[in-house]
Protein backbone atom coordinates (compact mmCIF):
# COMPACT_ATOMS: atom_id res chain seq x y z
CA UNK A 1 0.00 0.00 0.00
CA UNK A 2 1.24 3.48 -0.81
CA UNK A 3 2.28 5.80 2.00
CA UNK A 4 2.29 3.01 4.54
CA UNK A 5 5.90 3.60 5.52
CA UNK A 6 5.28 7.29 6.04
CA UNK A 7 2.43 6.38 8.31
CA UNK A 8 4.74 4.11 10.33
CA UNK A 9 7.16 6.98 10.71
CA UNK A 10 4.52 9.25 12.17
CA UNK A 11 3.18 6.48 14.38
CA UNK A 12 6.65 5.88 15.72
CA UNK A 13 6.83 9.49 16.83
CA UNK A 14 3.37 9.62 18.33
CA UNK A 15 3.88 6.43 20.31
CA UNK A 16 7.02 7.74 21.95
CA UNK A 17 6.83 9.35 25.34
CA UNK A 18 5.70 12.99 25.05
CA UNK A 19 8.62 15.38 25.35
CA UNK A 20 11.17 12.65 24.69
CA UNK A 21 12.98 11.65 21.56
CA UNK A 22 13.59 8.30 19.95
CA UNK A 23 16.65 8.01 17.70
CA UNK A 24 16.08 9.59 14.31
CA UNK A 25 14.88 6.80 12.03
CA UNK A 26 17.22 7.43 9.11
CA UNK A 27 16.46 4.15 7.45
CA UNK A 28 12.70 4.46 7.31
CA UNK A 29 13.00 8.14 6.55
CA UNK A 30 15.08 7.59 3.42
CA UNK A 31 12.76 4.81 2.32
CA UNK A 32 9.87 7.26 2.38
CA UNK A 33 11.92 9.78 0.41
CA UNK A 34 12.62 7.07 -2.16
CA UNK A 35 8.93 6.35 -2.35
CA UNK A 36 8.29 10.02 -3.03
CA UNK A 37 10.66 9.95 -5.97
CA UNK A 38 9.05 6.76 -7.24
CA UNK A 39 5.63 8.45 -7.17
CA UNK A 40 7.05 11.43 -8.96
CA UNK A 41 8.45 9.34 -11.80
CA UNK A 42 5.20 7.49 -12.18
CA UNK A 43 3.34 10.75 -12.14
CA UNK A 44 5.55 12.26 -14.80
CA UNK A 45 5.37 9.31 -17.13
CA UNK A 46 1.58 9.25 -16.84
CA UNK A 47 1.37 12.99 -17.44
CA UNK A 48 3.53 12.83 -20.55
CA UNK A 49 1.45 9.91 -21.76
CA UNK A 50 -1.69 12.00 -21.36
CA UNK A 51 -0.11 14.91 -23.15
CA UNK A 52 1.14 12.87 -26.06
CA UNK A 53 -2.31 12.06 -27.23
CA UNK A 54 -5.54 10.91 -25.76
CA UNK A 55 -5.76 7.18 -25.72
CA UNK A 56 -9.47 6.76 -25.29
CA UNK A 57 -9.16 3.34 -23.73
CA UNK A 58 -6.91 4.20 -20.82
CA UNK A 59 -7.69 7.90 -20.57
CA UNK A 60 -9.58 7.75 -17.31
CA UNK A 61 -7.24 5.20 -15.79
CA UNK A 62 -4.25 7.41 -16.57
CA UNK A 63 -5.89 10.46 -15.08
CA UNK A 64 -6.82 8.75 -11.87
CA UNK A 65 -3.48 7.02 -11.69
CA UNK A 66 -1.73 10.36 -11.94
CA UNK A 67 -3.95 11.79 -9.28
CA UNK A 68 -3.26 8.91 -6.92
CA UNK A 69 0.47 9.28 -7.37
CA UNK A 70 0.21 12.99 -6.71
CA UNK A 71 -1.88 12.50 -3.59
CA UNK A 72 0.41 9.77 -2.27
CA UNK A 73 3.36 12.05 -2.77
CA UNK A 74 1.68 14.89 -0.94
CA UNK A 75 0.69 12.58 1.87
CA UNK A 76 4.21 11.28 2.17
CA UNK A 77 5.50 14.81 2.28
CA UNK A 78 3.06 15.73 5.03
CA UNK A 79 4.16 12.73 7.07
CA UNK A 80 7.85 13.52 6.61
CA UNK A 81 7.29 17.13 7.54
CA UNK A 82 5.16 16.15 10.53
CA UNK A 83 7.93 13.85 11.73
CA UNK A 84 10.61 16.51 11.40
CA UNK A 85 8.39 19.30 12.67
CA UNK A 86 7.29 17.50 15.80
CA UNK A 87 10.80 16.41 16.59
CA UNK A 88 11.93 19.99 16.11
CA UNK A 89 9.31 21.03 18.64
CA UNK A 90 10.68 18.59 21.21
CA UNK A 91 14.21 19.78 20.50
CA UNK A 92 13.12 23.35 21.10
CA UNK A 93 11.46 22.48 24.38
CA UNK A 94 14.63 20.68 25.47
CA UNK A 95 16.58 23.77 24.52
CA UNK A 96 14.47 25.75 26.97
CA UNK A 97 14.93 23.27 29.80
CA UNK A 98 18.56 22.27 29.47
CA UNK A 99 21.52 24.54 29.29
CA UNK A 100 23.24 24.03 25.89
CA UNK A 101 24.90 21.97 24.63
CA UNK A 102 22.53 19.04 24.90
CA UNK A 103 23.98 16.02 26.73
CA UNK A 104 25.60 13.22 24.77
CA UNK A 105 22.75 10.75 25.19
CA UNK A 106 20.33 13.14 23.51
CA UNK A 107 22.80 14.28 20.85
CA UNK A 108 23.22 10.78 19.51
CA UNK A 109 19.50 10.49 18.85
CA UNK A 110 19.48 13.50 16.57
CA UNK A 111 20.14 13.66 12.85
CA UNK A 112 22.95 15.96 11.76
CA UNK A 113 20.51 18.61 10.64
CA UNK A 114 18.70 18.40 13.96
CA UNK A 115 21.96 18.93 15.84
CA UNK A 116 22.57 22.00 13.75
CA UNK A 117 19.03 23.18 14.39
CA UNK A 118 19.34 22.75 18.13
CA UNK A 119 22.55 24.78 18.09
CA UNK A 120 21.01 27.55 16.02
CA UNK A 121 17.96 27.62 18.22
CA UNK A 122 19.90 28.14 21.43
CA UNK A 123 21.97 30.82 19.70
CA UNK A 124 18.73 32.56 18.76
CA UNK A 125 17.52 32.47 22.35
CA UNK A 126 20.90 33.75 23.50
CA UNK A 127 20.86 36.70 21.16
CA UNK A 128 17.38 37.67 22.32
CA UNK A 129 18.50 37.47 25.93
CA UNK A 130 21.53 39.63 25.41
CA UNK A 131 19.45 42.16 23.52
CA UNK A 132 16.93 42.35 26.34
CA UNK A 133 19.64 41.96 28.98
CA UNK A 134 17.54 39.32 30.68
CA UNK A 135 18.45 35.79 31.69
CA UNK A 136 15.54 33.54 30.74
CA UNK A 137 17.08 30.30 31.93
CA UNK A 138 16.40 30.97 35.58
CA UNK A 139 13.09 31.23 37.43
CA UNK A 140 11.54 28.31 35.64
CA UNK A 141 9.03 27.65 38.42
CA UNK A 142 7.14 30.17 40.52
CA UNK A 143 9.28 31.02 43.54
CA UNK A 144 8.00 30.07 46.97
CA UNK A 145 11.09 30.83 48.97
CA UNK A 146 14.21 32.78 48.10
CA UNK A 147 16.29 29.88 49.40
CA UNK A 148 16.08 26.24 48.40
CA UNK A 149 17.70 23.07 49.63
CA UNK A 150 19.91 21.41 47.07
CA UNK A 151 22.21 18.45 46.83
CA UNK A 152 25.42 18.90 44.88
CA UNK A 153 25.93 16.09 42.36
CA UNK A 154 29.47 16.80 41.27
CA UNK A 155 32.63 18.34 42.64
CA UNK A 156 32.31 21.96 41.63
CA UNK A 157 34.73 23.45 44.12
CA UNK A 158 34.67 26.81 45.81
CA UNK A 159 32.38 29.28 44.10
CA UNK A 160 31.50 32.85 44.88
CA UNK A 161 27.70 33.03 44.92
CA UNK A 162 25.71 36.21 45.12
CA UNK A 163 25.60 36.19 48.92
CA UNK A 164 28.34 33.83 50.07
CA UNK A 165 31.35 31.83 49.05
CA UNK A 166 30.41 28.20 49.17
CA UNK A 167 32.36 25.02 48.81
CA UNK A 168 30.29 22.92 46.45
CA UNK A 169 31.61 19.44 47.09
CA UNK A 170 29.88 16.36 45.79
CA UNK A 171 26.95 15.13 47.95
CA UNK A 172 26.95 18.29 50.03
CA UNK A 173 23.47 19.47 51.00
CA UNK A 174 23.16 23.22 51.13
CA UNK A 175 20.73 26.07 51.41
CA UNK A 176 21.32 28.34 48.44
CA UNK A 177 19.71 31.33 46.88
CA UNK A 178 17.31 29.90 44.32
CA UNK A 179 18.69 32.10 41.55
CA UNK A 180 22.21 30.83 42.24
CA UNK A 181 21.20 27.21 42.34
CA UNK A 182 19.06 27.21 39.18
CA UNK A 183 22.02 27.60 36.86
CA UNK A 184 23.64 24.51 38.36
CA UNK A 185 20.37 22.57 38.32
CA UNK A 186 19.84 23.17 34.60
CA UNK A 187 23.41 21.97 33.98
CA UNK A 188 22.65 18.82 35.91
CA UNK A 189 25.22 19.56 38.61
CA UNK A 190 22.72 19.91 41.42
CA UNK A 191 19.30 18.65 42.32
CA UNK A 192 16.63 20.32 44.36
CA UNK A 193 15.51 18.52 47.47
CA UNK A 194 11.86 18.77 48.26
CA UNK A 195 10.36 17.60 51.49
CA UNK B 1 -27.66 50.23 54.58
CA UNK B 2 -25.82 53.46 54.16
CA UNK B 3 -22.70 52.36 55.91
CA UNK B 4 -22.83 49.14 53.92
CA UNK B 5 -22.87 50.92 50.60
CA UNK B 6 -20.16 53.30 51.78
CA UNK B 7 -17.94 50.38 52.67
CA UNK B 8 -18.67 48.85 49.27
CA UNK B 9 -17.45 51.89 47.41
CA UNK B 10 -14.40 52.08 49.60
CA UNK B 11 -13.68 48.47 48.81
CA UNK B 12 -14.14 49.27 45.14
CA UNK B 13 -11.70 52.15 45.39
CA UNK B 14 -9.22 49.96 47.14
CA UNK B 15 -9.58 47.19 44.61
CA UNK B 16 -9.32 49.46 41.61
CA UNK B 17 -6.24 51.01 43.15
CA UNK B 18 -4.67 47.62 43.76
CA UNK B 19 -5.58 46.38 40.31
CA UNK B 20 -3.74 49.24 38.61
CA UNK B 21 -0.37 48.68 40.23
CA UNK B 22 2.26 47.41 37.87
CA UNK B 23 2.68 44.19 39.80
CA UNK B 24 -1.00 43.44 39.35
CA UNK B 25 -0.98 44.50 35.70
CA UNK B 26 1.99 42.29 35.01
CA UNK B 27 0.31 39.38 36.74
CA UNK B 28 -2.80 39.92 34.63
CA UNK B 29 -0.88 40.15 31.36
CA UNK B 30 1.05 37.04 32.29
CA UNK B 31 -2.14 35.11 33.07
CA UNK B 32 -3.85 36.26 29.90
CA UNK B 33 -0.86 35.38 27.80
CA UNK B 34 -0.62 31.99 29.45
CA UNK B 35 -4.26 31.11 28.86
CA UNK B 36 -4.84 32.63 25.42
CA UNK B 37 -4.25 30.29 22.49
CA UNK B 38 -2.93 33.11 20.28
CA UNK B 39 -0.28 35.71 20.89
CA UNK B 40 -1.50 38.96 22.49
CA UNK B 41 -0.24 42.51 22.22
CA UNK B 42 3.21 42.96 23.78
CA UNK B 43 2.97 45.18 26.87
CA UNK B 44 5.92 47.37 26.02
CA UNK B 45 5.62 50.14 28.59
CA UNK B 46 4.60 47.71 31.32
CA UNK B 47 7.66 45.57 30.68
CA UNK B 48 9.89 48.62 30.69
CA UNK B 49 8.41 49.87 33.95
CA UNK B 50 8.75 46.44 35.54
CA UNK B 51 12.36 46.18 34.46
CA UNK B 52 13.10 49.52 36.07
CA UNK B 53 11.20 48.47 39.15
CA UNK B 54 13.29 45.32 39.41
CA UNK B 55 16.52 47.30 39.21
CA UNK B 56 15.30 49.64 41.89
CA UNK B 57 14.33 46.75 44.13
CA UNK B 58 17.67 45.07 43.60
CA UNK B 59 19.43 48.23 44.71
CA UNK B 60 17.19 48.53 47.74
CA UNK B 61 17.91 44.96 48.77
CA UNK B 62 21.64 45.42 48.39
CA UNK B 63 21.62 48.66 50.32
CA UNK B 64 19.56 47.19 53.11
CA UNK B 65 21.86 44.20 53.34
CA UNK B 66 24.90 46.42 53.51
CA UNK B 67 23.45 48.72 56.12
CA UNK B 68 22.40 45.84 58.35
CA UNK B 69 18.62 46.14 58.22
CA UNK B 70 16.71 43.31 59.87
CA UNK B 71 17.34 40.19 57.74
CA UNK B 72 13.65 39.30 57.82
CA UNK B 73 12.71 42.58 56.17
CA UNK B 74 15.40 42.09 53.58
CA UNK B 75 14.22 38.60 52.79
CA UNK B 76 10.68 39.90 52.34
CA UNK B 77 11.99 42.43 49.85
CA UNK B 78 13.96 39.69 48.20
CA UNK B 79 10.88 37.52 47.89
CA UNK B 80 8.91 40.32 46.32
CA UNK B 81 11.76 40.88 43.91
CA UNK B 82 11.95 37.20 43.05
CA UNK B 83 8.26 37.07 42.30
CA UNK B 84 8.33 40.06 40.01
CA UNK B 85 11.33 38.66 38.19
CA UNK B 86 9.63 35.34 37.76
CA UNK B 87 6.51 36.99 36.33
CA UNK B 88 8.51 39.03 33.86
CA UNK B 89 10.67 36.15 32.72
CA UNK B 90 7.81 33.74 32.50
CA UNK B 91 5.76 36.28 30.53
CA UNK B 92 8.54 36.64 28.00
CA UNK B 93 9.22 32.92 27.85
CA UNK B 94 5.57 32.11 27.17
CA UNK B 95 5.52 34.63 24.36
CA UNK B 96 8.71 33.34 22.77
CA UNK B 97 7.47 29.78 22.93
CA UNK B 98 4.20 30.81 21.32
CA UNK B 99 6.14 32.58 18.60
CA UNK B 100 8.18 29.43 18.02
CA UNK B 101 5.06 27.36 17.72
CA UNK B 102 3.16 29.53 15.26
CA UNK B 103 6.03 31.43 13.66
CA UNK B 104 4.91 31.09 10.05
CA UNK B 105 1.33 31.98 10.86
CA UNK B 106 2.32 35.02 12.91
CA UNK B 107 4.77 36.12 10.26
CA UNK B 108 2.26 36.21 7.44
CA UNK B 109 -0.60 37.74 9.47
CA UNK B 110 0.10 41.46 9.74
CA UNK B 111 -2.18 41.94 12.70
CA UNK B 112 -0.34 39.30 14.73
CA UNK B 113 3.08 40.42 13.54
CA UNK B 114 2.43 43.92 14.83
CA UNK B 115 1.71 42.57 18.30
CA UNK B 116 5.34 41.55 18.72
CA UNK B 117 8.03 43.75 20.16
CA UNK B 118 10.99 44.68 17.97
CA UNK B 119 13.17 42.08 19.61
CA UNK B 120 10.48 39.46 19.30
CA UNK B 121 10.14 40.16 15.60
CA UNK B 122 13.84 39.65 15.21
CA UNK B 123 13.58 36.48 17.24
CA UNK B 124 10.72 35.20 15.09
CA UNK B 125 12.67 35.98 11.95
CA UNK B 126 15.64 33.98 13.14
CA UNK B 127 13.41 31.11 14.27
CA UNK B 128 11.84 30.96 10.85
CA UNK B 129 15.22 30.90 9.16
CA UNK B 130 16.52 28.21 11.50
CA UNK B 131 13.55 25.96 10.97
CA UNK B 132 13.48 26.55 7.26
CA UNK B 133 17.09 25.56 6.94
CA UNK B 134 16.42 22.47 9.00
CA UNK B 135 13.43 21.52 6.82
CA UNK B 136 15.40 22.10 3.65
CA UNK B 137 18.24 19.90 4.77
CA UNK B 138 16.17 17.08 6.18
CA UNK B 139 13.24 16.83 3.80
CA UNK B 140 12.56 19.41 1.17
CA UNK B 141 15.82 19.28 -0.75
CA UNK B 142 15.27 15.56 -1.25
CA UNK B 143 11.79 15.92 -2.67
CA UNK B 144 10.99 16.42 -6.36
CA UNK B 145 10.49 19.91 -7.79
CA UNK B 146 7.09 21.45 -7.27
CA UNK B 147 6.89 19.81 -3.85
CA UNK B 148 9.70 21.74 -2.21
CA UNK B 149 7.77 24.49 -0.44
CA UNK B 150 7.64 24.44 3.34
CA UNK B 151 4.35 26.31 3.38
CA UNK B 152 2.46 24.57 0.60
CA UNK B 153 1.94 20.89 0.00
CA UNK B 154 2.66 21.30 -3.70
CA UNK B 155 2.63 24.06 -6.32
CA UNK B 156 -1.01 23.25 -7.01
CA UNK B 157 -2.10 24.52 -3.60
CA UNK B 158 -3.48 28.01 -3.91
CA UNK B 159 -3.06 28.90 -0.26
CA UNK B 160 -0.44 28.02 2.29
CA UNK B 161 -1.88 24.78 3.56
CA UNK B 162 0.95 23.58 5.76
CA UNK B 163 1.11 26.34 8.34
CA UNK B 164 0.15 25.45 11.90
CA UNK B 165 -2.34 27.89 13.39
CA UNK B 166 -3.61 28.28 16.92
CA UNK B 167 -7.00 26.81 17.75
CA UNK B 168 -9.06 29.86 18.50
CA UNK B 169 -12.25 28.00 19.32
CA UNK B 170 -10.75 26.23 22.28
CA UNK B 171 -12.42 26.84 25.63
CA UNK B 172 -10.90 29.22 28.14
CA UNK B 173 -11.87 30.09 31.68
CA UNK B 174 -12.47 33.78 32.09
CA UNK B 175 -13.72 36.26 34.59
CA UNK B 176 -15.26 39.66 33.97
CA UNK B 177 -14.16 42.58 36.06
CA UNK B 178 -17.48 44.33 35.78
CA UNK B 179 -20.87 43.09 34.73
CA UNK B 180 -20.92 43.23 30.98
CA UNK B 181 -24.59 42.52 30.58
CA UNK B 182 -25.91 40.20 27.92
CA UNK B 183 -23.21 39.20 25.52
CA UNK B 184 -23.77 37.54 22.18
CA UNK B 185 -21.40 34.61 22.03
CA UNK B 186 -22.14 33.37 18.58
CA UNK B 187 -22.23 35.32 15.33
CA UNK B 188 -24.97 33.11 14.03
CA UNK B 189 -27.35 34.49 16.68
CA UNK B 190 -28.65 30.99 17.22
CA UNK B 191 -27.64 30.82 20.83
CA UNK B 192 -29.07 33.08 23.47
CA UNK B 193 -26.87 35.88 24.74
CA UNK B 194 -25.07 35.06 27.97
CA UNK B 195 -24.98 37.59 30.73
CA UNK B 196 -21.45 38.01 32.06
CA UNK B 197 -21.55 38.99 35.70
CA UNK B 198 -18.64 40.48 37.58
CA UNK B 199 -16.37 38.01 39.30
CA UNK B 200 -18.07 34.84 38.09
CA UNK B 201 -15.94 32.38 36.19
CA UNK B 202 -17.16 31.23 32.79
CA UNK B 203 -15.90 28.63 30.36
CA UNK B 204 -16.35 30.11 26.90
CA UNK B 205 -14.81 29.60 23.51
CA UNK B 206 -11.86 31.95 23.17
CA UNK B 207 -12.98 33.09 19.73
CA UNK B 208 -16.19 34.64 21.02
CA UNK B 209 -14.64 36.69 23.81
CA UNK B 210 -11.30 37.63 22.32
CA UNK B 211 -12.35 41.22 21.68
CA UNK B 212 -13.13 41.55 25.40
CA UNK B 213 -9.66 40.23 26.22
CA UNK B 214 -8.06 42.77 23.88
CA UNK B 215 -9.95 45.64 25.50
CA UNK B 216 -9.14 44.39 28.99
CA UNK B 217 -12.76 43.99 30.05
CA UNK B 218 -12.31 40.33 30.80
CA UNK B 219 -9.43 38.36 32.31
CA UNK B 220 -8.40 34.85 31.46
CA UNK B 221 -7.68 32.56 34.35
Amino acid sequence: MYAKKACELVKEFSSSEPGQLAPFNTNLFSQVIEECNFHFHQLQSLLSKIQEGPDSQTKNADHFGALIHHLSLVRNKRCLMAYVHNRAEVIRSLGWMIEPPLPEEIQEKLSSSEKEYSKNQSATIKSYQSEMDLDLAVDMVPPKDPYIKVRVLDDIGSVALSDQIANLARHAILFLRRTDAETYISQGLMEELTD
Amino acid sequence: MESGSGEGSMMDDYESLISTTDAELLKRSWRNEKAAPEILQFELSLVQRSTEQIQLMEETVEESMASGVDPLTVSLYQMDLDRTQFLLRSYIRIRLQKIEKYMAHIHKTTELWNRLSKQEQKYAQRCIEDLKEHFEKSVLSKLPDRYKSSLKQSVISEEDDMVPEPQLDTYVICRAKRSLGAFQLDDSAEENPVSLDAGDPYAIRYKSIKSLVYSGQIDLV
